[in-house]
């Protein structure tokens, strides 16, 4: 039972750092919450579709993006509004709908904070094959990608269609959350995003180092949290941030000592 | 005549209600070095961007020269400070530079002793010498400049248009920039536009500035002083390369 657990969880993390990178330089913290809440309601349509819940939440994802980059074209309201309500739209739908379906609330719960008893074997298979082929196409985006991170209008003037990369972008986003709700649960996968990203700004200097930092200190922080989970009986998803946020106060006490005491600058 | 680089043909664009660019048309030509001044909100800026084919207008059209490469240096530029990226890396994002020619580029504006530095936390004068590093890193046609100065203080100013100066000359591309700097702009023997949505007039400095519609929008009081000033620099109107004049001006 750990085995299949362990290689979603190591395949998320190697994800998780990376794209924890880019919700953090691109400010998407609220858009990783937005995203998360919509995968309630992928559940919901996946089990009325007769999809695997991966699918749907996926779809529900694409949904969420499509809307939000639409809606903002509009110029009606600004993203962060636009977020909140689509945010909340998606988890109340998700919730209600889960309901109608004859959910036990035990279930809802397990989504919304994470359980060992979501990862069977089957689901591993997805979940790897999606991790790898998100992995490849993050890889081949990077450059562009990190050229529009820095300023979108020179990635815009040099060729890069940045629409589409913005698009890609969240639905490689929209993987990760499909993946990483089974094992940290809705409420806290922006979490397993940006710890992890930020305890690695602390230590890096160039931008491949902090996504691979955050892959380190994610499956750190998952591999730590399935043991822990087990041994305290404690939900799955806190135990693993707990841990993560650990490790983001060790290294940056060390890194504040480190200024301190003039090892660096 | 050669073709065109970049040409512009009856662009006209609306925002809010208001026409932004009322039929302007321009081109750019090989060597050319064309200023683009107007008072705030008369369209610089928008025109810039629709020259890039940033944004496309409802009406006129822009043609690039075939293979057209262009250098663009942005008015804003702000990079959030949890993203790591030194200079040497920034200036090798998305292309295919090797370490020599990174360390040639920067060089070249003079800015190979920040490679190492993280481009967070730059002064203004360091990072509009690296973006124009940048600019020149897919070795342009044509640069683009939108207001490259105007967070630099006199003598960054002066420095940074003396670069522009070189640049123009040894890498024989050709520089279109928007300008709130007239004393700059105005104190060479390049071509001027000057733009309130549409376009009053262009053409060399000392024409604009006795041209009626230039007077009425800049006052008088400048535009005599530009008169003077272009009158008493007579002397250095036949050759681009010496700067001597900008020295001058320092304090």
């Amino acid at each position: 039972m750990m085995t299949p657990m362990l290689m979603t969880a190591l395949a998320l993390a190697l994800l998780a750092g990376p794209l924890g990178c880019f919700v953090v330089w691109r400010r998407m913290a609220y858009f990783g919450d937005g995203l998360a809440h919509s995968a309630l309601l992928g559940v919901a349509v996946g089990l009325i579709a007769g999809m695997s819940n991966q699918i749907g939440m996926i779809l529900a994802a694409v949904l969420f993006a499509v809307m939000l980059l639409w809606l903002r074209t509009q110029r009606l309201l600004a993203t962060d509004t636009l977020l909140g309500i689509l945010a909340h739209a998606a988890l109340s739908f998700g919730v209600v709908a889960m309901a109608l379906l004859g959910f036990e609330d035990a279930e809802v719960h397990d989504y919304l904070l994470g359980s060992l008893d979501n990862v069977s074997a089957d689901s591993l298979v997805y979940v790897v094959l999606g991790c790898g082929l998100a992995l490849g196409l993050l890889m081949r985006l990077w450059p562009g990608l990190l050229l529009m991170t820095t300023s979108e209008e020179l990635a815009h003037a040099e060729g890069v269609p940045v629409r589409v990369y913005e698009f890609l972008l969240m639905l490689l986003l929209g993987i990760v959350v499909a993946g990483a709700v089974q094992i940290v649960g809705i409420l806290l996968i922006t979490s397993l995003l940006i710890i992890p990203a930020s305890t690695a700004r602390l230590i890096a200097r160039q931008p491949e180092t902090m996504a691979i930092g955050g892959s380190v200190m994610a499956a750190l922080g998952m591999l730590g949290g399935l043991p822990v989970s087990e041994a305290l009986n404690v939900p799955l998803g806190p135990a693993i941030v707990t841990l993560t946020v650990a490790m983001f106060l060790m290294v940056l006490s060390a890194r504040l000592l480190a200024e301190r005491l003039n090892l660096i600058n | 005549m050669s073709e065109p680089l970049v040409e512009a043909k009856h662009l006209n664009v609306r925002r809010q209600g208001g026409l932004v660019l009322d039929n302007v048309s321009l081109t750019l030509g090989e060597r050319d070095f064309i200023t683009l001044i107007g008072p705030n909100g008369a369209g610089k800026s928008v025109l810039l961007r629709h020259l890039l084919k940033l944004e496309s207008s409802e009406s006129g059209s822009v043609i690039h020269r075939q293979g057209l490469r262009i250098g663009y240096l942005p008015e804003r530029f702000q990079i959030d400070p949890s993203l790591p990226m030194p200079v040497k890396r920034f200036l090798a994002l998305n292309n295919k530079l090797t370490n020599d020619q990174i360390v040639e580029l920067a060089a070249e504006t003079d800015c190979e002793n920040l490679l190492d530095k993280p481009l967070v936390g730059l002064s203004g004068g360091e990072l509009q010498r690296v973006l124009l590093a940048r600019a020149l890193s897919n070795d342009p046609h044509v640069l683009m400049l939108d207001e490259p100065a105007q967070n630099l203080d006199v003598s960054g100013q002066l420095r940074f248009y003396e670069l522009i100066d070189a640049l123009f000359e040894k890498r024989q591309l050709s520089v279109l920039m928007v300008s709130h700097d007239l004393h700059m702009v105005m104190n060479s023997t390049r071509q001027v536009v000057c733009l309130y949505h549409h376009i009053c007039c262009s053409g060399a400095p000392d024409s604009v500035a006795r041209d009626p519609e230039f007077i009425q929008m800049f006052g008088n009081e400048m535009a005599q002083m530009m008169a003077v000033y272009q009158h008493s620099h007579a002397h250095d109107h036949t050759h681009d390369h010496d700067h001597t004049h900008l020295h001058e001006m320092k304090p």
